[in-house]
């Protein structure tokens, strides 16, 4: 599963973890949980692709990071989205946007 | 930068790391619970969904910037420490490839200096060097005359300057010792030409070639400094060279130095009767091409020039020619075919090196395949190992390289200080910053390339089977045959290219000793040469009274020497013994000569010799007497022949009081000389020639003007070079002296070049043949190694253990039977590029051939012993324990 990794996929799912994160401070294990939840389990995000990607964004000042006390009384590492972060997630939706317009388009034209 | 600073925070970075990931697992076990499996079931269930916690740990990791450098320096640290501990291995890859880097970059370092890069000289490569041929001396290239070169400046339109030059040696005389200059004459144009500056005063113009105006002198910079301690008031004060008077008008820059190892420069001023003499052929001429212009050009317009010449001139009808040479090339000369021998039998060293090295990266990697097993199980990914490996011998390699530079510049000094002196541009010779880096570059290429192919192979396995294979038996047998013969191969080819190094030693040394042991035909110890160069006669007064004059002044010199403690006898010639000059004569009348053999216009040498000559030179007189002091002035006309001279010419050696005209009087009627002895055949011009006709002339009955003394000697003819100076300065105290020279030491001089170049073949060829032997041991005492076990089998089974020897060394004796077959036939077929090079022995004498080939094999006969000793002893319980 860890091997299905298509540049497109992965650019997805940065989009994805950037989204989910813009609501509020959030660790790892429940990203994958919300995911999973709100794509109604269409999505199941691989851990060999979920933590690469965190600390990838992370990495590049999109997210940054803090370690807090849990819902379990644990100490977790929470991930918050940056001001850089929130641009970055504003042009890949605006870049979504388009193109599944315009393959939607496509779909559509060529009926 | 934080990745920088996380570069040194790694530990808290892993920590983190790994209780994230912790977390994660932790919170699907306690939502598994919640949703009513038992803990250990909900623990399973939630591992099994994470997957491998290490991949994942490696993968984000390498999900950051600065992973990449942060590994290198782990791998780094890690080949580092993995060299200290295979240290004997470390230290045989590391000098391998240190002396194949080493010897390449030492002599192209060399072979750039002298004959790749640019003369320094403005425009240099445009500039072509100028010489004549005529039919009368069709194996010389004669120098230009006036004349012709005239011709050449003012009608070849592809020439943008020239200028002309000789060279000549003066004494300088002045306050202290009398010190013997190398002078150039130089025409006008010659410093721009070269695009010279002077750094005092100026250089010489077309003013000072005037016949009144020519006694100005340009110092060079060395000049300057050694004799008049670098001050700038030397400018307008006189010197005296060859008892004329000379005003300094300048110092050329420093470095320049055209012609090489000049020291000063006078105008050239020839007297008128030399500028109409159409065969004055004593002029080097330079001309450089027009920007743009071919070579071919010119030689076309040098063709229509030469044509001219020979309509017009009766002497010259025939056979005249003009040749054109690019200056680099001239200069550089014949060495260029020695050096790019050298320059072969480097790189066969670097390839034997190579060839090395990847056996013993390959016998180690794979004693190393547990190792790579182990961690590849334990999580390291593919692409880590292989980057690791290469790290490890790129590590090896800088090692080896950065010794290996080392090395050559410490072979580059040693050149230079072993090197004749007359090897060109010597002193332009070193090491250069660009030379150094392609050389770490080659050995770093050399390390990805040998490091690759054992670093893939790791990274390839299946650490399953590796690691069950255990010691390495059944399972390894498949991929240790393949191995093997990979090995063979590296070991066939090693053996190869040091056959070819040995048999090329070889020769060359035969060479050398054949130079060095041949009888030359004359005694060469115990004797003193020097020249006394005369003054040019006057030729407005009366000749012949200043012909005697001279002969008397020579005469006192001779007695002068006589008299020095330590001298036994004194004598003369017109050139000096091996100097390789000599005066040819065609077109002899001679009396009663039979005709000759073949087409081709006969040709003889002369030489005008002292009384005593042959017998202080220790040439035996086969028939009649030698030359007397009464041989002289007005006496009959007399003359020596040598026996090569007496059978090219009358077929017998019993020619007594036969007749030789060499000149005409004044009425036109041949001028007779009377052959008075014959003399042995003796190599006294150039120690490679075969003995060719010579006649001699008493010295005391003409001359040429050039002097060259020899003095016998009871003690070290080099104590008493000053001895003998003293006395002949006491008596004229301004006659030059120039060449001082023991024979043996001008001998061993002749042949400096060869005994050079057989001592760097004998150090290539002994590196090389080192070098493929630490292979063929390498080879097969790790496969003696791998074999134990099945020796031992072997052993239980019955097998005697001088079968198993001789099983050992046949494995190791067909590659490098192999190796010789190969060898033996790369060196056949190169022979014939270095035959020019030999002297006394063909390019595929046998005897050397077969003894190469028995070299080889006794010797590697002996590095296969010392594995198969071990193979012998082995017990075979001990060896069937291990499995």
């Amino acid at each position: 599963m860890a091997q299905e990794k298509s540049e497109f996929l992965k650019g997805t799912l940065d989009m994805l973890v950037l989204k989910i994160v813009a609501l509020g401070p959030i660790h790892g294990y429940a990203i994958s949980q919300r995911i999973q939840q709100i794509s109604k389990e269409f999505f199941q995000v691989p851990q060999g692709s979920l933590y690469p990607a965190l600390h990838r964004l992370e990495d590049r000042g999109w997210l940054s990071a803090d370690w807090r006390e849990s819902e379990t009384g644990r100490d977790a590492k929470f991930y918050t989205l940056t001001r850089k972060g929130r641009k970055q997630l504003e042009t890949e939706l605006v870049y979504w946007e388009r193109l599944s317009d315009a393959v939607a388009l496509i779909l559509r034209t060529a009926e | 930068m934080h990745w920088l600073r996380r570069l040194f925070r790694k530990e808290q970075s892993e920590k983190q790391l790994d209780a994230e990931l912790r977390f994660h697992i932790e919170r699907q076990v306690s939502d598994y619970v919640a949703k009513g499996l038992v803990p250990q079931e909900a623990r399973r269930r939630a591992q099994l969904d994470f997957g491998g916690l290490e991949p994942i740990k490696q993968e984000t990791r390498e999900s950051r910037r600065g992973h990449l450098l942060e590994t290198l320096f782990q791998d780094l640290r890690y080949a580092s420490r993995m060299l200290r501990k295979n240290l004997g291995f470390t230290i045989a890859a590391a000098i391998t490839l240190a002396l194949g880097i080493g010897a390449n970059t030492a002599i192209f370092s060399i072979v750039n200096a002298s004959i790749l890069r640019p003369l320094p000289y403005k425009d240099s490569a445009r500039i072509v060097s100028l010489s004549t041929h005529t039919a009368m001396y069709p194996t010389f290239s004669l120098g230009l005359s006036w004349i012709d070169f005239q011709q050449i400046r003012s009608q070849a339109s592809s020439v943008e300057q020239s200028a002309a030059y000789d060279e000549s040696e003066k004494t300088l005389t002045e306050k202290g010792s009398p010190a013997i200059l190398s002078i150039a004459n130089v025409s006008d144009g010659f410093f721009e030409e070269l695009g010279a500056n002077a750094q005092q005063g100026r250089l010489l113009t077309e003013q000072d070639s005037k016949p009144d105006q020519n006694h100005v002198i340009v110092l060079s910079d060395p000049l300057w400094r050694s004799r008049f301690g670098a001050e700038p008031s030397v400018l307008g004060r006189s010197v005296v060279l060859n008892k004329e008077t000379y005003t300094i008008v300048g110092v050329a820059s420093r470095g320049f130095d055209f012609p090489e190892k000049s020291e000063a420069w006078l105008p050239l001023s020839l007297s008128p009767a030399d500028q109409q003499n159409h065969i004055f052929f004593m002029l080097q001429v330079l001309a450089k091409l027009r920007p743009g212009q071919k070579i071919e050009k010119l030689k076309a317009e040098l063709d229509t020039i030469a044509q001219r010449t020979m309509k017009d001139v009766p002497a010259l009808s025939a056979g005249y020619s003009f040749s054109s040479v690019p200056l680099l090339e001239d200069r550089v000369g014949d060495t260029r075919s020695a050096y790019l021998i050298l320059l072969g039998a480097a790189t066969l060293v670097l390839l034997i090196s190579c060839a090395n090295l990847a056996s013993l990266l390959l016998a180690r990697g794979s004693g190393r395949q547990r190792e790579m097993a182990l961690r590849a199980a334990l999580g390291a990914s593919r692409s880590r190992l292989l980057r690791q490996g290469l790290v490890e011998s790129c590590l090896l390699a800088l090692i080896g390289g950065g010794l290996g530079v080392f090395l050559a510049a410490e072979g580059v000094q040693l050149f230079r200080a072993i090197a004749p002196a007359n090897t060109p541009r010597l002193n332009e010779i070193s090491i250069d910053s660009s030379l150094l880096w392609s050389s770490l570059l080659t050995s770093l290429v050399a390390g990805i390339l040998f490091g690759l192919v054992p670093a893939r192979r790791a990274a390839r396995m299946d650490p399953n089977d590796a690691l069950k294979e255990g010691s390495g038996t059944n399972l390894g047998a498949a991929r240790s045959t393949r191995q093997s013969s990979l090995g063979d191969a590296l070991v066939t080819v090693e053996v190869a290219l040091a056959f070819v190094l040995l048999v090329g030693s070889a020769l060359m040394t035969l060479t050398v000793s054949r130079l060095l042991h041949q009888n030359p035909g004359f005694r060469t110890d115990h004797l003193l040469t020097f020249d006394l160069p005369q003054p040019p006669f006057d030729q407005s007064g009366d000749l012949s009274a200043q012909a005697k004059k001279q002969s008397e002044q020579f005469k006192g010199i001779v007695e002068k020497i006589r008299l020095v403690p330590g001298v036994s006898a004194v004598t003369a010639s017109d050139h000096g013994v091996l100097s390789g000059m000599t005066m040819m004569h065609g077109g002899l009348k001679i009396d009663g000569a039979i005709p000759p053999s073949s087409k081709e216009e006969r040709h003889a040498s002369a030489r005008y010799v002292y009384p005593s000559y042959f017998q202080i030179l220790g040439i035996p007189l086969v028939r009649g007497r030698e030359f007397t002091e009464r041989d002289s002035g007005d006496a009959q006309g007399v003359v020596l022949v040598n026996e090569a001279m007496a059978r090219e010419y009358w077929g017998t050696i019993e020619v007594l009081g036969k007749r030789i005209s060499m000149s005409t009087d004044d009425k036109g009627k041949p001028v007779w000389d009377e052959v008075i002895g014959v003399v042995a055949d003796a190599r006294e011009i150039d120690l490679r020639d075969v003995p060719s006709p010579v006649y001699f002339l008493s010295i005391l009955q003409g001359g040429n003007g050039s002097v060259h003394l020899l003095v016998r000697t009871l003690t070290d003819p080099d104590a008493l070079e000053a001895a003998i100076s003293r006395e002949i300065w006491s008596a004229y105290p301004d006659q030059p002296i120039t060449h001082v020279a023991t024979l043996s030491r001008t001998i061993s001089k002749s042949i400096g070049n060869e005994r050079l170049r057989s001592i760097l073949l004998v150090v290539f060829a002994g590196i090389g043949f080192a070098l493929a032997l630490v292979g063929l041991y390498g080879v097969i005492s790790y496969s003696v190694a791998r074999r134990v076990q099945e020796i031992g089998i072997r052993m239980a089974l019955g097998a005697s253990p001088p079968s198993v020897l001789v099983m050992v060394l046949r494995q190791g004796l067909v590659p490098v039977a192999f190796g010789i077959v190969f060898g033996a036939l790369a060196a056949f077929g190169l022979g014939r590029l270095i035959a020019s090079q030999l002297y006394g022995v063909k390019p595929t004498d046998p005897a050397t051939f077969l003894g190469a080939t028995a070299l080889v094999l006794i010797v590697a006969c002996l590095a296969c012993l010392i594995p198969a000793r071990r193979a012998m002893r082995v017990d075979p319980m001990v060896a069937l324990r291990y499995e």
